[in-house]
């Protein structure tokens, strides 16, 4: 009985709600999670409009019903909301079976659904907020496809309104309470300090426990040659153009990189753009893997790559390559084309998994995976790799001795070890240098990080180089000529000092994973973040990534202090100048404005301040009990000179105070100055504490006292002063 | 003095707030996606300052009594002038009264609101007190505490207007409606009547008679009635003494009526008091202010003396 006596209270028809301005904010907040909703594509465009133009209709339905609802309005819109929660249900169900990968999709349009039934029996303030709340929910769902910074302008629309909806409710509430200006920057400031220190502490959020991975199809076009690298296609619906080396006289590939292409020219890099080539969501940064390079001829590194295709459907189980070990640490990536990119599927090296919006994915046998169609904007994939977390200590053990040619029992196939040991010609003077530099290094590793520490010492890195002569050796002209190069020349520099060592090594190209976004949580990788590495194979532990370009290790990111970095290179690029001048004035006219509002507003006030200081500076400050007429004869009694001028003037300010008599213009104008140059002056001492006042002063005083006296008649208005 | 301010409903608010929080927190784990992070940031920031800010607002709250009635009666309403620097919700607590809401509006800006205030009993009101509650800035969660607010003059409750105690027959008498007042030679002048044979000729009234155009004699009565002394004696138990009380104050308000001087005896907080009572108003503060004696429940009661 309680349990129903409960139910029974919770659905009482509360009090209908008068407030326009509520029932307005509230219906512009779903609106804005409609379009919300519409901009990251979980809502189809007619449909929003459609939604957007039942919840208009419904509120003002709403409105004009809210004293009496109809019966029929409310079983209606039970009617339409359980249909809505069948259709959720079915939905669901079809997909669970295959690949929930819209699950957010069928949220959205349950949302969706039950705002449009909802907003047809909003007659309450509960009512309201309920619809507000599941505008909320839109925007969850909505905010999970987000990727980029432009979903700001909806958050910020929609949790204006929703402050706005939360005030006119108290107001409703309050039955008309006024909120003060201060009082909304006050709470509005709270909400952003305790948000902002929120979003600070918390961790970035994880999706280790999704259940859903996304894989969407863009803009991309068709490749020509499925299985072979294509070009960047040059807009949506536009077929992507044959893979061909760029040229460095303008951006001829994604944002001007010269690589993902057959070959690597070495002697050129391209000019790179900030252009926002794709966004990624990782469980950590990584190196994102383009292609990798075995064959180098003194200037350019070609592929060699055997390519096989996989035909099953997404998600695909990318094989291991030849001679890798798959690392111990599964790490996620979901990669948001935000351009047009080459038919390559970049990844976090060791890929293991894909969930790709094709059928079909090529592999090359050096891990490589190309598309078959063109990836172009708003194409999803995502990856699930296998990183090695192998130590130093654990590569040095295993690299160790005569350079590690057993493999788990096995060895390196001769074949792999003569294409990724291959040099064009003899290199003495390179081999001659790297035998220098690694002499104490007694394992693998060791002789890595010792290269890696001289050219870290004696080059330097740069990419304005002019480009090397026609039939020049990059790595001579490297290392033997300026030692200035870009990350290219530095690690094509290693892998050939590398292989003169007879180690197996191969260049690799691809993205680093480029800065760290904390409020969409997304790594985003712009064209100027394409890279050049390393990778040495390592017994038992398979390719090894090592970047000589930039030896430091990456660190994990951490959103509050990834923004805090942010907030400190904002506040630093700030001009201080301008900035100080600013507040500086502002400082001044909040001073002057303390000082105008403590001003006195009236002659007598100003008389009266006169009299004190005049007191405090005789010595006598006026005390709280006493009346301005008894502090006054105290100072002229002080003063001893018989004149009562204090008292003259205490009484013209009590006239005008207490017994409304304004003396005329002139003489207040004198009473102000002889108030002004007044000092009091110890009679007994016989030394000057202030001025007497002038000689006329007593006079004057005398005389406007007597025009204000009923018998001298007071001053009237157009009297002579 | 203020007491403690503390949320009008703790539970309700805060755990829809924590579900909804909580919520967005495996939405935002489960999606992985930094913006619904970033919107339920600011939804906790939205819920945390809309369940907290109450209680700062309520504490910055400055409430001033403008204006009190200096006396009223248990039983019957009364208005308090209440000025209030932002709007809160008002419940009179003691006295006790329906609640309102004071404080500025949107229409009017700032102003003095009327607050009524309903004693239930008779007593000297030295402070009111009022529950007050704001839900400000977003209407989320109620925070209130109680404030004693000092009045501007003490108010006087007086005790309702009880049944009367049974007038004795000394009392009629004195009062001259159960016996004819008798004329006599001497005392207080009762009026002119026509003159009658034996009648002392220094008593004719010569102005009377030369409006009447006959012979009219002055007529004496006799002295005034004396003072009636009502000793009220209230018992300990503040409902007996309520009830005594009330029947003090009819009885006091019919003495009254009926032209006879009161005197009344009660004891106050500062002593036994002995003094006459002119009217009404006058008895219910005085009746206002009694107090019982300790041990006086054997002879509490309503006594009449001459």
């Amino acid at each position: 009985m309680r349990v129903l006596e409960a139910i029974r209270r919770a659905n009482q028809p509360r009090a209908p709600e008068h407030s326009v301005r509520l029932r307005v904010a509230t219906t512009c907040a779903v609106l804005v999670a409609i379009g919300a909703s519409v901009a990251e594509s979980t809502l189809a465009p007619a449909t929003a409009v459609l939604a957007a133009a039942l919840v208009v209709a419904g509120m003002v339905f709403s409105h004009a019903t809210r004293e009496r609802p109809p019966w029929w309005i409310k079983v209606l819109v039970a009617i339409a909301a359980v249909a809505a929660l069948v259709w959720f249900t079915r939905q669901l169900s079809a997909i669970a079976g295959e690949d929930i990968t819209s699950v957010e999709d069928l949220l959205t349009g349950l949302f969706g659904a039950i705002l449009v039934v909802h907003s047809f029996h909003v007659p309450s303030r509960r009512d309201l907020m309920f619809s507000l709340g599941s505008s909320g929910a839109l925007m969850a769902a909505a905010a999970a496809q987000a990727v980029d910074l432009h979903f700001a302008w909806y958050a910020l629309g929609w949790a204006a309104l929703s402050l706005w909806t939360l005030v006119e409710g108290w107001v409703s509430a309050s039955g008309g309470g006024q909120t003060s200006i201060a009082g909304l920057i006050a709470a509005l400031v709270g909400v952003t300090a305790v948000a902002a220190a929120v979003f600070l502490v918390l961790p970035a959020p994880s999706f280790a426990v999704r259940i859903d991975f996304l894989a969407r199809q863009g803009s991309g076009g068709s490749v020509g040659i499925p299985g072979t690298l294509a070009g960047d296609a040059g807009g949506a619906g536009q077929a992507a153009e044959p893979s061909r080396p760029g040229s460095p006289a303008g951006r001829t590939r994604v944002g001007g990189y010269l690589g993902f292409a057959n070959r690597l020219d070495t002697a050129l890099r391209g000019n790179l753009s900030h252009t926002v080539v794709m966004r990624v969501r990782a469980q950590r940064p990584s190196y994102w893997v383009g292609e990798t390079f075995d064959s180098w001829d003194g200037q350019s590194w070609g592929a060699t790559r055997i390519a096989s295709h996989a035909a099953q459907g997404s998600p695909f189980t990318v094989p291991t390559p030849q001679g890798d070990i798959a690392g111990s640490q599964t790490d996620l990536q979901t990669f948001y084309v935000a351009t047009s990119t080459p038919d390559l599927v970049f990844h976090a090296e060791n890929a293991t998994e894909l969930w790709f919006p094709t059928s079909t994915v090529f592999y090359g046998d050096d891990g490589t995976i190309v598309s078959p169609i063109g990836l172009g904007k708003g194409t999803i994939y995502t990856v699930e790799s296998s990183v090695s977390a192998a130590a130093p200590q654990q590569l040095r053990e295993a690299g160790g001795g005569d350079l590690g040619r057993v493999f788990g029992g096995g060895t390196l196939p001769p074949a792999l070890q003569r294409r990724y040991t291959q040099l064009p010609h003899a290199y003495p003077r390179v081999q001659a240098l790297a035998q220098a530099i690694t002499a104490g290094a007694p394992t693998t590793y060791d002789r890595i990080q010792a290269l890696i520490a001289w050219m870290g010492a004696n080059t330097h890195y740069s990419t304005d180089t002019p480009p090397l002569p026609a039939g020049a050796d990059t790595v001579d002209e490297f290392l033997f000529g300026n030692r200035v190069g870009f990350c290219e020349q530095i690690s094509t520099s290693l892998a050939v000092m590398l292989r003169t060592l007879d180690i197996p090594v191969r260049e690799t190209v691809g993205y680093v994973p480029g800065p760290y976004n904390p409020v969409t949580d997304l790594y985003e990788v712009r064209a100027s973040d394409a890279h050049a590495w390393v990778q040495v194979w390592f017994p038992g532990y398979g390719w090894q990534s090592f970047d000589p370009t930039a030896a430091v290790p990456l660190a994990n990111p951490a959103p509050g202090a990834t923004a805090l970095t942010e907030v400190g290179h904002a506040l630093r690029s700030i001009p201080v100048v301008p900035v100080v001048v600013a507040v500086a004035g502002a400082g001044l006219a909040v001073a002057v404005g303390r000082r105008r509002r403590s001003r006195p507003r009236t002659w007598a006030e100003q008389v009266s301040r006169r009299i004190e200081r005049a007191g405090r500076r005789a010595g006598r400050p006026r005390r709280a009990s006493e009346t301005i007429t008894e502090y006054a004869t105290d100072l002229d009694h002080i003063s001893g000179d018989g004149s009562l001028t204090w008292s003259r003037l205490a009484g013209a300010v009590e006239g005008s105070a207490y017994g409304g008599r304004q003396p005329p213009p002139g003489d207040r104008r004198e009473i102000l100055a002889s108030a002004r140059r007044s000092r009091v002056r110890s009679a007994a001492a016989g030394r000057t504490i202030g001025l007497i006042t002038s000689r006329s002063f007593g006079q004057k005083v005398a005389a406007s006292e007597q025009r204000r006296s009923p018998s001298g008649g007071g001053h009237r208005p157009g009297d002579p002063a | 003095m203020t007491l403690r301010v503390h949320p009008a409903r703790p539970l309700a608010p805060i755990f829809v707030a924590a579900a909804i929080v909580g919520t967005w927190w495996v939405v935002a784990h489960n999606s992985g996606s930094g913006w619904v992070q970033a919107l339920g940031d600011v939804v906790f920031g939205v819920l945390f300052i809309g369940i907290v800010g109450p209680s700062l607002v309520l504490a910055r709250a400055k409430i001033h009594l403008a204006a009190a009635p200096l006396d009223g009666t248990a039983g019957l309403t009364l208005d308090l002038t209440i000025r209030a620097s932002t709007r809160l919700r008002v419940s009179p607590a003691d006295p006790p009264g329906p609640e309102a809401f004071i404080g500025p509006t949107r229409r009017r800006g700032a102003g003095e609101e009327r607050v009524t205030v309903l004693p239930d009993q008779r007593g000297v009101h030295h402070f009111v007190t009022l529950r007050v509650a704001t839900a400000a800035p977003f209407g989320l969660q109620w925070w209130a505490h109680r404030v004693r607010v000092g009045l501007p003059a003490p108010l006087h409750v007086a005790p309702r207007r009880g049944q009367p105690e049974p007038l004795p027959r000394w009392v009629h008498e004195q009062l001259g409606e159960s016996v004819q007042r008798v004329p006599t030679d001497s005392g207080e002048p009762r009026g002119v009547r026509p003159y009658r044979s034996g009648d002392d000729r220094r008593h004719v009234n010569w102005a009377a008679t030369a409006h009447a155009a006959e012979l009219m004699l002055r007529e004496l009565e006799e002295p005034a009635a004396e003072p009636v002394r009502l000793t009220v004696v209230l018992p300990l138990d503040p409902e007996q003494g309520e009830r005594v009380a009330e029947r003090a104050l009819g009885t006091v308000v019919v003495l009254l009526e009926r032209g006879a001087a009161v005197i009344l005896a009660t004891t106050e907080s500062s002593g036994p008091v002995v003094a006459s009572v002119a009217d009404r108003r006058g008895a219910g503060r005085r009746l206002a202010r009694a107090v019982s004696q300790p041990g006086a429940s054997a002879g509490a009661g309503i006594a009449m003396s001459r």
